[in-house]
């Protein structure tokens, strides 16, 4: 029994959160923001320098880790990159994503020409970005771009299910990054910032809400851990659930413990926010999420110290 | 990263739940019911796991027990709080009291108390809440004053479990005028010392889990000092320190959301998706509260337990007791106002929620969790 990351994971990790904060931290994404260009240019050249290109995360427990580790980083920086979507790239090269029902929408997808998509089911087609595409350019998704599908590619469905599964839990990662980042802002905020006399972090209001917080982002990361060490459907489902609720009070809690700055791009938390919603709202959102868990559960059983759904169910 | 427990633990987790299956029955609630027989079968269970080893295996090996790991341990905790605390009122005893007195009892304490403990035969109650004193453990107002070569001890404590049934009592007070921690020390006491009158309180709760406990003179002899004079509250940091990872009632939720999706399996697709999402939901915060439990019980077993890993995982497994309380009961709806043994899931669910109300407050509250945690996180603003 050992909950935590192997080293080599964690190291790459720090090398990847070095590598962002070179780019700026959070400025390259508002780099990005002023010119979506950059984000093929510098950002997929920092990628490079990490070795990512090398780094498969269906290579084993060592490997998702290290995976694992580098989303959180992205997600501590808004890094404005579909780095799940490259992760788990085939041999074809083509980048992953698993996209709503309705459309192939997808963050960052104009950023390449073509995309293996898939939905819960894990039947994987080919989509592609159409001439001339661009991101929705709105304040909460400016890089989400709608692909058109060509039809199935013949990878086979158990494939791109396995991929589905890793997608959802890779992203649950950046989520925790993002949050985990989130609370450290918040407690710096509250800190530096002098109110009746006293840093905020003095009122008792202000430190119960934040360690309601932290102690949701802990619970983030254990699940998280056991989520890599074993990553099936049914457990990434479980993991992105619970991510996106752990995101919405955690989010809410540290942006309004901002006060107005909260909600003012200068400050790093309101553009954290904004270009989380992407990964909080693709393919679906929480409840939907939730009742895609449930579905799973009764079909695949849930493990733990007594059993749930599936069989037994 | 490995959240296998081991051989060792699933062995150990197949044993106990046959020991249970064979001695416990399905619909039992724990000892504390309205039906006293409900009490002879966790004395009788503690015999019996006393009998096979089991009962002591966490105390170390000098003291008769079984050297269990830290996982043997957890394991343990779990399946007995899962299936309502067969042991009854004994955990007190094996969980600090024995520990403590193994740490800073005299060698007539130790031979005294331990194989008693050992043995399953006595029961303690834990002498420290008072009425100014909950939270702030450190206001108590308890007093020993000598007389002649022992004590005279004045004083009321409250919210003392089983002190109707306990035979002794692990009782802090003051000696002499000192303020906060200085001069509380810890005495051994049997409860049938004439001076002592217990009172119950009623609660949602049940029977024997809160009273009044009165110490009108009561002397104690000095034989009774537990880990020397005016030393108690560095007694009580080590016998808290026991009690750090807290009961797994994770284990519990599990268990009735297991049963609970059981009983709604045939009923499954015509439920509101809302509460199939619920009972989804609960599964992961259950799942996550246990992980949180394992975090700090990894931190226990390689080194220093931080206070704050403890704390967190205080918070979200009370939480979790609460959140998944509401679960069972919105799913039983107006059933979940039924006790007893024809009530679904054989009142269970009733039985939980009352017991859940409490879990935010018993040993140490949720407010002072977070400011363990606000502690940590905030540094010296605060």
């Amino acid at each position: 029994m050992n909950p935590v990351l192997p080293d080599e994971a964690l190291e790459f990790g720090a090398a990847a959160a070095k590598a962002f904060a070179a780019l700026g931290g959070v400025d390259a994404a508002r780099r990005a923001e002023e010119d979506p260009a950059t984000r093929g240019a510098e950002v997929a050249g920092a990628l490079r320098a990490l070795g990512t290109e090398d780094l498969d995360p269906r290579d084993g427990p060592e490997a998702l880790a290290a995976a694992a580790a580098l989303c959180e980083a992205a997600g501590r920086s808004a890094l404005p990159y579909p780095v799940t979507g490259a992760l788990l790239a085939g041999a074809d090269g083509r980048p992953f994503a698993v996209v709503p029902d309705r459309a192939a929408r997808v963050d960052h997808g104009d950023l390449f020409g073509e995309w293996r998509v898939a939905r819960l089911g894990g039947r994987a087609t080919v989509a592609s970005r159409p001439d001339g595409a661009r991101g929705l350019g709105s304040r909460l998704g400016p890089f989400v771009t709608d692909l058109v599908e060509a039809g199935q590619n013949g990878a086979g469905d158990a494939d791109a299910r396995g991929d589905v599964a890793l997608h959802l839990a890779l992203t649950a990662c950046m989520v925790l990054g993002t949050v985990d980042r989130a609370v450290e802002l918040a407690v710096d905020h509250v800190n530096g910032r002098i109110q009746f006399g006293k840093p905020i972090a003095a009122f008792q209001s202000v430190q119960f809400a934040l360690a309601d917080a932290s102690v949701a982002v802990s619970g983030l990361r254990e699940l998280a851990h056991y989520t890599l060490w074993r990553p099936t459907l049914v457990d990434s489902l479980a993991l992105r659930v619970h991510a996106l609720d752990v995101a919405r009070s955690v989010l809410r809690t540290t942006q309004q413990l901002h006060g107005a700055a909260g909600v003012c791009d200068e400050y790093d938390i309101s553009v954290l926010i904004r270009l989380a919603q992407p990964a909080l709202r693709l393919p679906w959102g929480a409840e939907r999420t939730a009742e895609e868990l449930a579905t799973a559960i009764g079909r695949d059983g849930f493990d733990g110290l007594f059993e749930h759904g599936g069989s037994a169910g | 990263m490995d959240f296998d427990l081991g051989d060792q633990a699933t062995a150990l987790r197949s044993r106990l739940r046959e020991l249970i299956a064979r001695h416990i029955a399905e619909d039992y609630l724990g000892a504390f019911t309205n039906d006293p027989a409900d009490l002879d079968v966790a004395q009788r269970f503690c015999k019996l796991l006393a009998d096979e080893g089991l009962l002591t295996i966490a105390w170390p090996t000098e003291y008769g027990g079984g050297g269990g790991s830290l996982w043997d341990q957890t394991v343990v905790r779990e399946e007995m709080w899962a299936h309502h605390e067969p042991r009854g009122a004994q955990y007190m005893g094996l969980n600090w009291v024995g520990p403590a007195i193994m740490a800073h009892g005299s060698d007539e304490q130790k031979r005294r108390h331990l194989p008693a403990i050992a043995a399953g035969e006595v029961i303690w109650c834990q002498g420290f809440s008072e009425p100014e004193a909950g939270s702030d453990l450190a206001a108590l107002r308890t007093k020993a004053v000598p007389d002649g070569d022992g004590w005279r001890i004045e004083g009321q404590k409250i919210w003392t479990s089983y002190a109707g049934m306990a035979q002794w009592c692990v009782l802090a007070a003051r000696v002499g005028e000192g303020q906060r921690h200085e001069g509380i020390t810890m005495f051994l006491v049997p409860m049938d010392t004439p001076g002592i009158t217990v009172r119950p309180i009623r609660s949602m709760l049940g029977p024997h889990h809160l009273n009044e406990v009165f110490f009108d003179g009561v002397w104690a002899g000095p034989e009774a000092v537990l880990g020397g004079v005016g030393n108690g509250w560095a007694v009580i940091r080590k016998a808290l320190a026991h009690e750090r990872v807290g009961i797994a009632r994770y284990a519990r939720c599990e268990r009735l959301l297991s049963a609970l999706g059981r009983e709604l399996a045939p009923h499954w697709d015509s439920l509101p998706a809302s509460l199939r999402a619920q009972w989804a939901r609960a599964l992961v915060q259950v799942r996550v509260a246990r992980l949180l439990a394992y975090r700090t019980v990894h931190a226990q077993a390689t080194g220093e337990l931080p206070d704050v890993l403890a704390s967190a995982a205080r918070i979200a497994v009370t939480q979790c007791d609460q959140a998944v309380a509401e679960v069972l009961a919105q799913a039983l709806e107006d059933q979940a106002l039924e006790a007893g043994t024809r009530a679904p899931l054989h009142g269970a669910v009733e039985d939980h929620w009352r017991y859940a109300q409490a879990a935010t407050v018993a040993s140490g509250t949720i407010e002072v969790q977070r400011m363990i945690v606000a502690k940590d996180l905030l540094g010296s603003s605060r």
